[in-house]
């Protein structure tokens, strides 16, 4: 079975998504009507307009919330819906029910809002930092002295760096459906990546306990983070009109709603101080780190320690200060998206690191190679470097790449061309796996042996088109000796595994696997005690592999016996345990062992492991146009040991490809008054096929014995690649203006490319 | 406005009645049931609900072309067959689809259908098929999961295993269906698209100034962007997809040689017409700055006309052409309108009570022509700023005609005179791109917004004005001097 079964439905065009599972008759949709400016005041909405186009339509507000109005987790700073003044523009003010969807969206058209007064707007992280306007506290991490090691540095640099924030666009946008129930609670489909979560905020705001709220999660068109907190929202208003109206209620948002109402990715604006020696060793680096957060806390005190965490990138570096500080402004509340705060972090150290190189006059190549984390360094947060392949991957990437080649290459192509320039940059990769908060790493799940040999496996895992179920069934599979095709991932239910933790921080696949293989072991253990009953031997000279009971298992190691075939197949052993009355389900549960950190002295040991890695990115620009295309990008990933090439290859290429798109395309723009106006896909552009580089990607597949199946969690660490893209864009720049400082304003656009090359002035009247 | 027409889903013919305006992706989801078909923008953006379409082409033989149905009313499938992803599984799994698997090329596998109805409707009307040809046809599908590594794979597989395509529709649907392409019993339908029931009206009207609720569309591919949910009462009316108003024919007026454009000529009709390519040699390698394959099968040019977006990609090339508009009135009365001139503001056109945009009407002379876009993606965006070129050249080799039309930097698509008067009667230099590049600097008044600040416009201008001339006289070779 080489094909994903998941892919097949997919292919065929059967996946059911939220959108496409069949519609109770009577059931009812809801519509948003969404604020519209980033701050304002209101005395209330007129609903008469709405109300008269249908006698299907109901508005509901704040006032009809049975529970608690409130979406936060971390602090209780967001409501379900507005109560007189909204802080961002896309707030939910009301949420409007209808017997179509189209009837819904235009009645929510139709809903006016009273007394509108705007209110200053607030969208700049500093300035929000100025006027003291910031959630919870900063944090700050140390290691070292770095106002006492610059007295040894050579070269000392500041400088501030921008990153923007990104749109997840996953395709299949948010929704729900909920069912009411006769508790008072709801049964809900919801597109979320945490289940539990999803599930705590409904009881809440339905004001029930979470018995009564039951969340199933069968499939994701796409998540990359944006269904970790933000989906809530959604499945909470489908349950709120489920309950009033007392019929199913789906919510399903359009792209557009989907783009004003829900968080993003953080935009940052930061400053470092670095201080280098003559020949490149990093000493000290400093950095502050401003994070937009937006208008409630949302995700943000987790996102934003990972930043800290990978601050200083893939580096050795002695003596390091970082703090980070969430800004609250009038933007949407900003979330969690594929690398969760470590892209920021790491663009400011590779901006800081080109900086230096240009002044030292070296290869930016040069320092990064010079300072690679080695095996028993130490990270600034206290925990050792530990099998450390930082070199190998950087080694063999260069040299996969021809760097030295492609140098030459680029210098020489450089001097015969005037309209095109080239570039190249490396960006190498260290990225620390597990949650950051420790309680959140652990899992669950329920495995089910049916008495015909079938087998169904559900865990917290949510499947999103990463292939973690696929990577739970194969793990699945071999554990309990079944073949792999015998065995089925069911949806994530909150009423099968309860108290799951998001399919997030990559390490769905590193826990869930691990849950199951926990149960599945337990079976396995049983049914191996029922076969060695019935031939008679010794539970140890009984193997189950691949549907098949063996027999003299471990011959092979005594050289006794040969081993052979007891006859049995799994489903035979299946039912004999059935009919002996033995137990062939099993709950399994994994906590991440060793995970420690001291909050207070910011140290201590927050990941399980690292995972390394190094992309060589060439560019052309168009010196003309300030137009730009990517040519190759060679890639070295630490997969460890791949318990799916193809879904892996598929993990790595894909996050790049987002990763590139942050760097190099996709701008999320607001204008000065905190409106959004990339709020489409006409005005929002991410990767297409035409704008990606040719990928050629290598696994560097030393095994990591850490976790199950010696692999490593490959979600979002492939993302962080796409900053070479950054820099290889300015490489070429600086190959047309040779001396002149680079910018480091990420994205990159063709807008600021042209700026640079024609010596425009970065900030005019009316820019 | 509700009617009764005749159209075929994929296997099964209906002669239903329908709201006009009601859009394909709603009714083929809802009505029929179908929910392969995914709404991912409903904008036409990003080829989630990309359906094959068979109809009639310009001259009359039959056509298969991807479009986004999302940007499609029911009102225009009238003697037309749609193809979903249920059409195409209904024998279970196909080549294309086993290649996307192979690959792992459907994760989340939300765009999946959208790809596969994209490359099996390459394999089906595709000229050249190799792998390149193959990803310029899903330029209007976006993958977010993949990174398009798979799917480069998946498409050049296909590419090799299907070198051999015969060149007719009919030999080529017979040989797709006995290699499992296309499920046998749909392919035997597709040479022949359903009769329409609807009777043709062959011209277009634009905006009715009287009554500006009543808009005629052309292929829908603006309209629906800005009335993605549109109300009943203001039903707009179909143009005419007939062929004879596809038509794209030479005619002498005067002893002049003349194009005419029928009113429902579409960016593909215009590109692929050897005609439109004999007058501008060369003008079809800009085809793939248009949007994307599904919309340019569907964008209409009067549509792009009449829509007044100052930032058309293709009225700016038409202005460069010297198109002017057949703007025929209610009483039959005909006038002809300069193309700049029919925009009187933003937004506003010279259109009276009851006038319609009949067609279009191009001098016949052999231009040399250059087209440049300047956006944030290269495939599928929609332009920062644009401009367009057409110049004769004298046998002295100084230029003895110019046409220089920009977008993008007023209300309005420009035809910026003072640029043609300078270019007229002048030897193509360096200097004279740099005068050029320094008047274009200055046209127009631009403005800041999502797609670039009015400096970036100014100088994009100025940019694209050298561009011109690099690329009209390609060996002068003017960018050594330019860019020194």
């Amino acid at each position: 079975m080489k094909r994903n079964p998941d892919s097949i439905v997919n292919v065929l065009g059967k996946t059911l998504y939220v959108d496409d599972l069949p519609e109770n008759a009577g059931m009812l949709h809801g519509a948003v009507v969404l604020s519209p400016s980033a701050h304002g005041r209101y005395s209330g909405l007129d609903e008469s307009k709405a109300l008269a186009l249908d006698p299907s339509v109901r508005v509901l507000v704040a006032k009809d919330v049975p529970g608690q109005n409130q979406l936060g987790s971390a602090v209780l700073d967001e409501a379900l819906l507005a109560e007189g003044d909204w802080h961002y523009h896309g707030q939910v003010l009301a949420l409007v029910l209808a017997s179509s969807r189209v009837l819904a969206r235009r009645a929510a058209a139709r809903v006016q809002i009273l007394g509108r007064e705007d209110l200053p707007a607030v969208t700049d992280p500093r300035e929000a930092f100025k006027r003291g306007d910031i959630i919870l506290s900063p944090r700050t991490q140390r290691m070292g002295d770095p106002e006492a090691a610059y007295k040894d540095c050579a070269l000392v640099l500041e400088g501030r760096v921008e990153s923007g924030g990104q749109e997840h666009v996953y395709l299949e946008t948010q929704g729900a459906i909920a069912w009411p129930e006769d508790s008072g609670g709801a049964r809900v489909i919801s597109g979320t990546q945490s289940p539990a979560a999803t599930q705590k905020i409904v009881a809440r705001v339905l004001g029930v306990p979470m018995n009564r709220v039951e969340i199933e999660t069968r499939r994701l068109g796409g998540a990359f983070g944006g269904k970790e907190d933000q989906a809530n929202g959604w499945a909470a208003l489908a349950a709120l009109g489920a309950v009033k109206s007392g019929k199913p209620v789906k919510v399903y948002l359009n792209r557009r709603d989907d783009m004003l109402a829900t968080g993003k990715r953080h935009p940052y604006s930061s400053d470092f101080k670095i201080g280098l020696s003559a020949d490149g060793m990093i000493l000290a680096f400093e950095a502050d780190y401003y994070q937009n957060a937006g208008a409630a806390c949302d995700l943000s005190p987790a996102i934003l320690p990972r930043t800290l965490f990978h601050a200083a990138g893939a580096y050795r570096v002695p003596n390091v200060r970082v703090t980070g500080t969430m800004c609250r402004t009038n933007l949407v509340p900003f979330t969690a998206f594929r690398g969760f705060g470590g892209p920021q972090g790491l663009f400011v150290m590779e901006s800081a690191i080109e900086q230096a190189a240009a002044v030292l006059g070296m290869d930016p190549v040069e320092i990064q190679r010079k300072n690679l984390l080695k095996t028993g360094d130490s990270f600034h947060y206290g925990q050792d470097v530990e099998d450390a392949r930082a070199e190998a991957t950087v080694t063999r990437c260069l040299q996969k790449a021809r760097y030295e080649t492609l140098r030459a290459e680029i210098t020489a192509f450089n001097a015969a061309h005037k309209d095109l320039k080239r570039g190249a940059a490396a960006f190498p990769l260290c990225f620390g796996i597990s949650f950051t908060k420790i309680m959140m790493n652990q899992g669950g799940s329920l495995v089910h042996v049916y008495n015909d040999g079938s087998v169904s496996v559900a865990t917290g895992a949510i499947e999103m088109g990463q292939g973690v179920g696929r990577k739970i069934a194969i793990v699945s599979a071999s554990t309990l000796g079944a073949p792999l095709a015998s065995i089925r991932i069911d949806s994530t239910r909150t009423s099968t595994v309860a108290n799951t933790m998001p399919t997030a921080a990559s390490t769905g696949a590193d826990i869930n696997v691990m849950a199951a293989k926990v149960a599945c072991d337990e079976i396995r253990k049983r049914l191996i005690g029922v076969a060695a009953a019935r031939l008679g031997v010794e539970p140890s000279a009984v193997a189950l592999e691949a549907g098949r009971v063996y027999l003299n298992a471990g011959a092979a190691a005594t050289g006794s016996e040969a081993r052979r075939d007891a006859g049995l197949s799994f489903a035979d052993l299946v039912n004999l345990a059935y009919e002996q009355r033995v137990d062939l389900s099993a709950h399994g549960f994994y906590a991440t062992p060793g995970l420690h950190f001291d909050m207070k002295s910011e140290k201590g040991h927050p990941f399980l492991y690292h995972v390394y890695g190094c992309a060589v990115i060439s560019a052309t620009v168009d010196t003309l146009r300030g137009s730009y295309q990517f040519d190759d990008a060679f890639i070295v990933h630490d997969i460890a040991n791949s318990i799916d090439p193809i879904v892996d290859m598929g993990q790595i290429e894909g996050g790049f490809a987002q990763g590139l798109g942050w760097a190099a395309l996709e701008e999320l723009k607001f204008d000065d008054k905190g409106l959004l106006v990339s709020n489409t896909l006409s005005t929002y552009k991410l990767p297409d096929a035409h704008f990606m580089p040719r990928m050629d990607v290598e696994f560097y597949d030393k095994p990591n014995p850490t976790v199950v199946a010696n692999s490593k969690a490959v979600g979002e660490p492939p993302l962080m690649y796409g900053i070479a893209g950054y820099f290889a864009v300015l490489d070429a720049l600086k190959a047309a203006k040779p001396g002149k400082k680079g910018f480091y304003d990420l994205p990159m656009t063709p807008e600021k490319a042209l700026r640079f090359l024609a010596d425009d002035e970065p900030k005019e009247q009316g820019s | 406005m509700k009617r009764v027409i005749r159209f075929r889903l994929n296997t099964r013919l209906y002669e239903e009645e329908v709201q006009d305006e009601a859009l394909a992706l709603d009714w083929i989801r809802s009505t029929a049931g179908l929910k392969g078909t995914k709404e991912g923008c409903r904008e036409g953006d990003c080829g989630a609900c990309l359906v094959l379409m068979g109809g009639r082409a310009a001259d009359g033989s039959t056509e298969w072309k991807g479009v986004t149905s999302c940007t499609l009313g029911m009102g225009d499938l009238d003697g037309r067959h749609i193809i979903t992803i249920e059409g195409l599984a209904a024998d279970g799994l196909t080549p294309v689809m086993e290649a996307m698997l192979d690959e792992g090329a459907s994760q989340c596998g939300f765009c999946s259908p959208g790809f596969i109805l994209a490359l099996t409707g390459f394999l089906v009307s595709g000229v050249s098929i190799d792998p390149v040809a193959a990803m310029a046809a899903v330029e209007g599908n976006l993958c977010r999961c993949t990174g398009y590594g798979s799917i480069r794979r998946a498409a050049a597989t296909l590419c090799a295993d299907f070198a051999d395509l015969p060149a007719g529709l009919a030999p080529r649907l017979a040989l797709l269906a006995s290699r499992k392409v296309l499920p046998p019993e749909l392919a035997a339908l597709m040479a022949s698209p359903p009769e329409a029931l609807g009777v043709a009206e062959a011209a277009f009207a634009s905006i009715h100034p009287a009554d500006p609720a009543r808009v005629t569309i052309g292929g829908g591919t603006d309209y629906y962007v800005r009335n993605p949910d549109p109300e009943p009462d203001t039903a707009p009316r179909f143009s005419d997809q007939a062929p004879e108003a596809r038509a794209i024919r030479k005619a002498l007026v005067s002893g002049q040689a003349i194009l005419e454009l029928g009113a429902a000529v579409n960016t593909d009709d215009f590109f692929s017409s050897l005609l439109v390519r004999a007058m501008a040699p060369g003008i079809e390698r800009f085809a793939s700055d248009i949007a994307s394959p599904p919309i340019r099968a569907r964008a209409t040019l009067t549509g792009n006309i009449a829509n007044a977006s100052p930032i058309a990609d293709m009225t700016a090339i038409l202005i460069a052409l010297g198109a002017r508009l057949v703007l025929e009135g209610d009483p039959g009365g005909e006038r002809l309108v300069e193309l700049p001139d029919f925009f009187l503001g933003y937004k506003k056109l010279d259109l009276h009570a009851g006038e319609r945009i009949r067609g279009i009407v191009l001098p016949g002379e052999p231009v040399m022509f250059n087209f440049e876009k300047a956006a944030k993606r290269a495939r599928l965006d929609i332009a920062t700023v644009n401009s367009a070129i057409a110049v004769r050249m004298a046998a002295d080799g100084s230029i003895a005609a110019a046409r220089y039309a920009v977008g993008g930097v007023a209300p309005v698509p420009l035809r910026l005179k003072e640029a043609e008067a300078l270019l007229i009667g002048k030897k193509p230099s360096a200097a004279l791109a740099r005068q050029l590049g320094a008047l274009a600097y200055e046209a127009g008044s631009p403005i800041s917004d999502v797609r670039g600040a009015s400096r970036y416009r100014r100088r994009l201008m100025e940019r694209l004005a050298w561009a011109h001339c690099i690329r009209l006289w390609p060996e002068l070779r003017l960018e050594e001097e330019l860019l020194a």
